[in-house]
């Protein structure tokens, strides 16, 4: 284990278009924490997500994952490392059954027989998914809460040391949000998790990042940022609904009385 | 051939039963099909008792496959259609006897015999691979092609084919449901264009999605080829039934190599 598996240098990044999407980007991120990643659409979230994984190298600035820059030689050792969960189930899920999916990064870090099984059983049963009901079933049959579970046991599988999540919690209705989470807290790996849903952020992660236009503009606990409306107005963000409401909350209502 | 199976999607789910054609591996189910389409296909036009036998032996097949005529059939008709459009221009060949003519289209009895070929070729290719479709399950189909060294490149092209093109089509009634709810069915004319349109954007969102999904394999480690599991290893029942299917199909060979009319 790195005590810093994730280093990030003074990173930018400009799409072809001229649309400049990260503009001196300075993170280090810490073994075995959570980190949330806010920010408005369009602030950089997804860029900065796929410079993790190198399927986007640097074109300014160092990205550095456990030992390794992000660099075309060592994307395999990169990618092993770390572990990207997308936004959209269906676009992760493209094998024709669950656990074809679901050892589709093993096979390709060139796991097989007995330790593939083992690999793939491990990583269905750590997000509540049993191997014998749902290895054989179509992704196509499978609701959008099972489909996110396939989609994080796929990167599980490979066994990585940080997990990076795209939105995490779009598209779920409450109960499926709610499961997610405590899989989530429960997972003792290094993760990273980008996403609008800061009642979430302050769920899971003690730390959390704000992205605006590119740029980091704040960095540190999650609660001092929740608790700080005008900044995170000004970056068009919303504090969450248990902070929003001082009004709902015990002590204050005790002061009215 | 599979696309066109792919489009009834609730027809394809193939109904495992316990009969001698399921007990064979996929693969050696595969390579009796696709044996027997070769052997149909190459066989010279006219050759009637050729395929009478090879059509014997695929009755045999569906008999002991136990799947419903009334699903086989059905399948079967709705691919014949197209397949007929294709072959109708046969019919007007030149050479031989004319039996018809009009204008300048004739039909001639060399024209009514590669018609005649042609559609009995598709007829009986039709029916065993349909057969082979509602007895094998896709996965298992891709297995089995990959297992025959088919280049795993195009068996992944096949199999994100049949993983999307349900995706594709949700999108596409998630479309045409947001026009029905602006009134779209207001006039004929317009709705064909609107459905042009649609079809044209579905084809930007496929390459999007293509896209993603490529970034989605590269960060699993996908290295440009599909890894392949194991496959399972065949018994004595597959290479009985690969006997037989090679003898039946020198047979009809033999008939008239042999005993030329």
């Amino acid at each position: 284990m790195h005590h810093n598996p994730i280093e990030i240098y003074n990173l930018s990044y400009a799409y072809p278009d001229g649309t400049q999407a990260l503009n001196g980007v300075t993170v280090s991120i810490r073994a075995a924490e959570r980190v949330a990643l806010v920010g408005a659409n369009g602030s950089g979230k997804s860029t900065l997500l796929m410079h993790f994984n190198g399927l986007i190298t640097p074109q300014v600035g160092q990205v550095i994952a456990g030992e390794l820059p992000v660099e075309t030689k060592y994307l395999k050792q990169i990618r092993d490392f770390v572990g990207l969960v997308f936004q959209n189930p269906d676009d992760q899920l493209f094998m024709p059954t669950v656990w074809e999916d679901v050892t589709f990064g093993p096979l390709n870090q060139g796991v097989t027989g007995q330790a593939l099984t083992h690999r793939a059983i491990h990583a269905m049963r750590s997000v509540g998914l049993d191997p014998d009901a749902y290895g054989s079933r179509s992704a196509n049959g499978l609701s959008g809460g099972e489909k996110k579970r396939v989609a994080i046991a796929g990167v599980l599988a490979m066994q990585p040391q940080v997990l990076v999540l795209d939105e995490p919690s779009a598209q779920l209705d409450p109960r499926s949000r709610r499961q997610l989470i405590e899989l989530l807290d429960t997972l003792p790996l290094t993760q990273l998790i980008a996403t609008h849903d800061l009642d979430l952020a302050l769920e899971l992660c003690d730390r959390t990042i704000v992205l605006s236009k590119g740029r980091i503009v704040f960095d540190g606990a999650t609660e001092r940022v929740m608790s700080d409306p005008e900044l995170l107005d000004q970056h068009a963000l919303e504090p969450p609904l248990s902070y929003s409401r001082p009004y709902c909350q015990v002590e204050d209502a005790q002061k009215q009385v | 051939m599979i696309l066109l199976h792919i489009g009834a999607l609730h027809l394809a789910d193939a109904e495992e039963q316990k009969t001698p054609w399921h007990r064979l591996t996929p693969r050696s189910r595969v390579l009796c099909a696709l044996l027997l389409v070769f052997a149909i296909a190459l066989t010279p036009n006219g050759r009637w008792w050729t395929w009478a036998i090879y059509g014997s032996a695929i009755a045999f097949i569906i008999l002991a496959s136990r799947v419903r005529l009334s699903v086989l059939l059905k399948r079967v008709a709705v691919e014949f259609v197209f397949i007929g459009v294709v072959i109708l221009g046969t019919l007007f060949r030149g050479g031989g006897q004319v039996l018809f003519q009009w204008g300048w289209i004739q039909i001639t009895t060399e024209g009514l015999t590669i018609l005649g070929s042609v559609a009995l070729k598709a007829f009986l290719s039709l029916l065993i691979l349909n057969t082979l479709v509602l007895t094998t399950s896709i996965p298992a189909l891709l297995h089995a092609l990959a297992a025959l060294r088919m280049p795993p490149l195009l068996v992944a092209i096949l199999s994100s084919m049949y993983r999307y093109i349900s995706v594709l089509e949700d999108e596409f009634h998630s479309m045409q449901k947001a026009a029905r709810s602006r009134n779209l069915l207001r006039n004929p004319k317009r709705q064909r264009i609107i459905i042009g349109n649609m079809f044209g954007s579905l084809f930007i969102r496929t390459y999007e999605r293509g896209e993603r999904v490529h970034q989605a394999m590269l960060a699993r480690g996908y290295q440009g080829l599909p890894p392949l599991a194991e496959v399972p290893k065949g018994g004595r029942r597959d290479i009985l039934a690969l006997t037989f299917t090679v003898a039946v199909l020198l047979f009809g060979q033999a008939l008239y190599l042999f005993h030329a009319p």
